[in-house]
């Protein structure tokens, strides 16, 4: 069977989303300018690996583009199972980093399965939704929704026990949208707001309820989390207080942010950065070099750019053949979307810390080469809307 | 392969969803957004200060402290380096466990000196982590060699050379100099009014011119501002972005005493007795040449961190070597009392020039008989002989005659009863009693009676001075009745020597005594050294003519037998008293020796006075060869006479005060403050003011 679709269309050139390759690639070169002042010297220069890795991630858009749809179709199961399998293999020869399995250590490569899994959530999901018949019929009941949760529940299971709380909750956030986006009974709309309430009380009663000091109340979840993964919640919360411990990164990424100001310190001028007042500056925390060395209105204006490489998502989506295609643009945008939305909103302190990369921005292989999987993706959709 | 094409196709149903999920992700970035504009616009200034603060370190530059010298420039106390060991927990691995201990052998702590590094070490961990903290000031050489070998096995230790304070002449003028030690916490939480603020491990002068001057001696400390990483080292490379790097410490000024460190290494090496003061003042402007207090201490020892035995040793030493003795203990004064006797006598009108006494060995009061000291008598006494025989009959006629109050008067303007002002030092003020006086404090016992005025003439019963106040009133005495301030500090200088302030003599009393009463008493005390008979003639010197009076007080009751000086306890020999001025004729320093428990003025302080009066010629005259160039060789002293008219005022060194207006005030403490060691008793198991039955035995 023919995989890759040789013959090229005059049509499928005309369909590329081409403002989608364009806002990406101008996001990744800004992003690699920025890094190369964030690890200036005499810290690694990584912008160069960086800039390799986004030659390679073209290549990877390029190949996925080309991909026959029926194929990536077909492809979609192998995919989920194969990240799956790779996730449970990370138990056993995974490479421990800051108390989390979630490397496996190929010589100097490091390779993250769970930015991968994402993509293959998406994949399978979107197939799911592809074949469901009775979508038009109208919004999914508890019945129906228990395939895709499944889907969806089985991955999350296995980040979070590695323990990687913030990738987990993005493959929560994005299956979510998904589903949301397939529609749902109102019984279930009502569910979700009820549970939404019921986590909002229980952050309340375990992190801000006054209490007496002599007479601790109890606690619902607290217990059961990883101290530090409490630290963050109760951090986030009240940020001002342990400025040394628990807070020092909040508190520290804030001042880069703030102290950017209208313009900016300039580029590699910021002394959040230079003098390494904040730890993974150029992986998670890549925002707060851009903030404080750009200023508010170079933020806006990446912070824009995002929204119209989102919109261009939701375009290849909108126009897409047929639901497969609809919804894994759905999907990508989704992805994208919360890890722009957790990763800036813990920059700027909006939201606890998580270690959730920022797309095409934040250092790392693995995280640049799955969201240009990701969007050559879209470009496949985009390109084959009018081939049948 | 199209089966499920048509079933797949996107429903019109989705559309709508689309621009939902749009408006929500747009939204999410619109958050985004406000938020940044709150942090980045609205509060930027607040966190651009924040980062600066961030990576500017603070560091102090510690002020030199001003040394003190003495009035040729000797230098008395200065700073050495001193090698310190630090510790800084935040880098202090295993501390507790391995590094302390370690530290503890190699510098052969004690247990306590360990467990309190233990405790600091971990109340800084908490409190300022990457502050150095001083475990060991001054450690010597080979420890210092021994650490730098172990350095490895000793993370986060330190060793830095920190200036000390060193006080070069040891125990020699130890409580005048003072010592300092490390602040306390409640100075820490109450700033000084001058200069900026301690911190931690700061010193500060505790006693003597270290306390009064702290101040002037202080200085300034200055700050260095460096780019730091977040790990506190620092980045040359980044200094660009703090524009005002460093203030420099302005360093404290120098003190220049008014004191001459060979007439005081003099007055030390000769000042035969165990415990007692010697005191060496100008008669013309009161500032003070020479003050000895012994016994004495090592401030070295106290400066840094005194050991508990060591302390221990100290406040145990039944000689209390702590209490300065010229101004913080008082004593009866005896026979060096008896010239403002004679003063008040003639002050009266009841008594002239040529009023006497019959002495026959005792005055007759009521029942009972006040002795003198001869057992035969001393005949017919006039005011002049009553002082070169120290014949007490005469002043016991006086007092009966006077009574207390009209004595007490001319005591109190002599400043007998009130405290010099010296300031640098505790004081007491020794008692001048009246009538009121012993009416209030003997109240139990019938007041005031006519005994205890006969005691007080001849400077026994409750009257009581201190060895300092003796001087200022003979001072008075030889320049024509100015009781002057004690002052020790002649000038203030800038750390490159230019005199920044220089005190003048100031005045506490101009006694009003008409000058041939003077001139009565001068005489008096210039036979008591010059004429036969008198009671330090055997003690005159050669090239000098000294006046002066002895003293010898009695510390216990004389019993039934009179026993020798060398036969007493120590504890109940009589203490012996010089005090006196030179030359007679043109007076210009005056002396005072008490020697406790040393036994007769005459032969236990006069010879020690004479020495010194000796001393401080044989410097001037050093001092005028050096001036006109010719090397010092003793000039004859007839020689010395011709030069006499320019031996006042010879070239002074001094300059012209810089801040004139800010002059005088060399007190910075005037208050008086016994102290506790030093109780206001007088140094005599003597009730004051029992109309005791003892006989005042007086007079050598």
């Amino acid at each position: 069977m023919e995989v890759l679709q040789v013959r090229v269309d005059k049509r499928m050139i005309a369909n590329a989303p081409w403002l989608l390759i364009l806002v990406t690639l101008v996001i990744a070169v800004i992003g690699v300018w920025n890094l190369a002042s964030a690890a200036r010297p005499p810290a690694t220069p990584v912008w160069k690996s960086q800039a390799v890795y986004v030659v390679i991630g073209l290549f990877a858009m390029g190949a996925v583009a080309s991909l026959k749809s029926q194929f990536l179709q077909r492809l979609a199961i192998p995919i989920y199972v194969a990240n799956i399998l790779a996730l449970i293999a990370l138990r056993f020869v995974g490479h421990t980093a800051k108390g989390a399995e979630s490397w496996f250590a190929l010589g100097p490569i490091r390779v993250q399965p769970a930015e991968f899994m994402k993509i293959g959530l998406i994949l399978v999901l979107a197939r799911h939704f592809h074949e469901d018949d009775r979508l038009k019929i109208g919004g999914q009941g508890l019945v129906r929704l228990i395939k895709p949760m499944a889907w969806s529940l089985l991955p999350i299971g296995l980040v979070l026990v590695q323990p990687d709380l913030g990738t987990a909750l993005m493959l929560v956030f994005t299956a979510m949208t998904v589903l949301l986006f397939a529609g749902v009974s109102r019984r279930i709309l009502v569910l979700l707001l009820v549970g939404l309430a019921v986590v909002s009380g229980v952050i309340w009663n375990d992190f801000a309820r006054e209490s007496p000091p002599d007479d601790p109340h109890t606690t619902l979840v607290r217990h059961h989390l990883k101290r530090h993964q409490a630290a963050r919640i109760s951090g986030w919360l009240n940020p001002e207080s342990d400025l040394r411990g628990t807070n020092y990164h909040t508190a520290q990424s804030r001042i880069a942010v703030g102290s950017g100001g209208l313009t900016g310190k300039g580029w590699g001028k910021g002394t959040q950065t230079g003098l390494s007042f904040l730890p993974e500056q150029h992986t998670d925390f890549i925002w707060s070099v851009w903030a404080e060395e750009q200023g508010f209105i170079a933020s806006v204006v990446v912070l824009l750019l995002y929204a119209l490489l989102l919109m261009c998502c939701l375009g290849v989506a909108f126009h897409a053949r047929d639901r497969f295609g609809a919804f894994l643009a759905v999907g990508v945008a989704a992805m994208i979307f919360w890890q722009l939305f957790e990763n800036v909103g813990m920059v700027i302190g909006l939201l606890p810390v998580t270690g959730i990369t920022l797309p095409l921005f934040s250092y790392g292989g693995s995280s640049m080469l799955s969201v240009f999987l990701a969007l050559g993706l879209l470009v496949n959709v985009s390109m084959r809307r009018h081939v049948f | 392969m199209t089966p499920k094409l048509n079933r797949s196709v996107p429903g019109k149903e989705l559309k709508w969803r689309y621009v939902a999920l749009g408006g929500a992700m747009l939204l999410g970035i619109s958050i985004l957004i406000v938020q940044l504009y709150r942090l980045q616009v609205v509060r930027g200034d607040e966190y651009a200060a924040r980062s600066v603060a961030n990576f500017v370190k603070v560091t102090r530059v510690l002020a030199d402290r001003g040394m003190i010298k003495d009035r040729r420039g000797e230098v008395l106390v200065q700073n050495r380096p001193s090698f310190d060991v630090f510790v800084t927990p935040a880098f202090c691995q295993d501390c507790v466990d391995q590094v302390l201990p370690r530290l503890a052998e190699l510098l052969e702590w004690t247990e306590e000196q360990r467990e309190k590094a233990v405790a600091d070490v971990k109340a800084a961990r908490r409190s300022a982590p990457f502050r150095p903290l001083a475990v060991q000031v001054d450690i010597h050489r080979d420890a210092l060699d021994l650490l730098s070998g172990h350095a490895r096995d000793l993370p986060g230790v330190d060793v830095t050379p920190v200036p000390h304070r060193s006080y070069r002449t040891g125990p020699i003028l130890a409580h005048l100099l003072g010592y300092m030690n490390e602040v306390s916490n409640r100075e820490l939480e109450t700033p000084p009014e001058e200069g900026s603020p301690y911190q931690l491990g700061d010193y500060v002068g505790r006693a003597g011119l270290e306390r009064s001057f702290e101040s002037t001696l202080r200085g300034d400390d200055g700050l260095r501002r460096m780019v730091v990483d977040a790990r506190g080292r620092s980045i040359p490379d980044l200094q660009w972005l703090i524009p005002e790097q460093e203030v420099s410490p302005t360093p404290g000024n120098n003190i220049v005493l008014s004191l001459d460190m060979r007439l005081q290494e003099e007055a030390e090496r000769i000042f035969p007795g165990r415990a007692g003061a010697v005191v060496v003042v100008d008669v013309r402007t009161g500032f003070i040449r020479a003050l000895v207090s012994r016994p004495s201490f090592d401030p070295n020892v106290l400066t840094g961190r005194v050991t508990r035995q060591q302390m221990a040793e100290l406040s145990g030493d039944p000689l209390r070597p702590m209490v300065f003795r010229p101004t913080a203990e008082h004593y009866s004064p005896a026979s060096t009392f008896k010239p403002f006797t004679v003063l008040a006598a003639l002050r009266s009108g009841q008594f002239f020039e040529n009023s006497t006494a019959m002495c026959q060995g005792g005055y007759r009061l009521g029942s009972r008989t006040w002795r003198c000291h001869s057992a035969h008598g001393h005949g017919v006494v006039d005011a002049g002989n009553a002082l070169k025989y120290s014949c007490n009959v005469y002043f016991y006629k006086v007092a009966d005659s006077i009574g207390l109050d009209a004595i007490a008067e001319v005591g109190k303007d002599f400043g007998f009863g009130s405290p010099t002002g010296i300031g640098v030092v505790s004081e007491v003020p020794g008692i001048m009693p009246t009538r009121a006086w012993h009416d209030r404090v003997n109240a139990k016992h019938g007041g005031y009676s006519r005994g205890m005025a006969l005691n007080s003439s001849v400077g026994q019963g409750a009257n009581t001075a201190t060895p300092l106040q003796v001087a200022m009133a003979y001072a008075a005495i030889a320049n024509g009745g100015n009781v002057w301030v004690p002052q020790l500090v002649e000038a203030i200088e800038s750390p490159d020597g230019k005199v920044v302030e220089r005190f003048e003599p100031r005045l506490k009393n101009k006694v009003d005594v008409k000058p041939e009463h003077l001139a009565l008493v001068r005489d008096g005390l210039s036979a008591v050294v010059n004429e036969p008979g008198g009671t330090a003639f055997r003690r005159r010197l050669k090239d000098v003519k000294v006046a002066g009076k002895t003293g010898t007080a009695q510390v216990v009751r004389i019993g039934a037998v009179r026993l020798r000086h060398e036969q007493r306890e120590y504890w109940q020999r009589h203490h012996g008293w010089f005090a006196g001025y030179a030359p007679a004729d043109a007076p210009e320093i005056a002396v005072v020796v008490l020697n406790e428990h040393g036994g007769g003025g005459g032969s236990s302080a006069a010879p020690t006075a004479m020495a010194l009066i000796q001393k401080y010629f044989e410097l001037k005259q050093e001092d005028r060869a050096q001036a006109m160039g010719v090397p010092a060789a003793p000039v004859p002293e007839r020689v010395m006479a011709q030069l006499e008219p320019s031996r006042n005022e010879r070239p002074r060194r001094r300059r012209q005060p810089v801040m004139a207006s800010q002059a005088p005030e060399v007190t910075v403490d005037g208050e008086v403050r016994p102290l506790q060691s030093a109780p206001v008793v007088p140094a005599e198991p003597v009730i004051p003011g029992e109309p005791s039955a003892t006989v005042p035995v007086e007079g050598d």
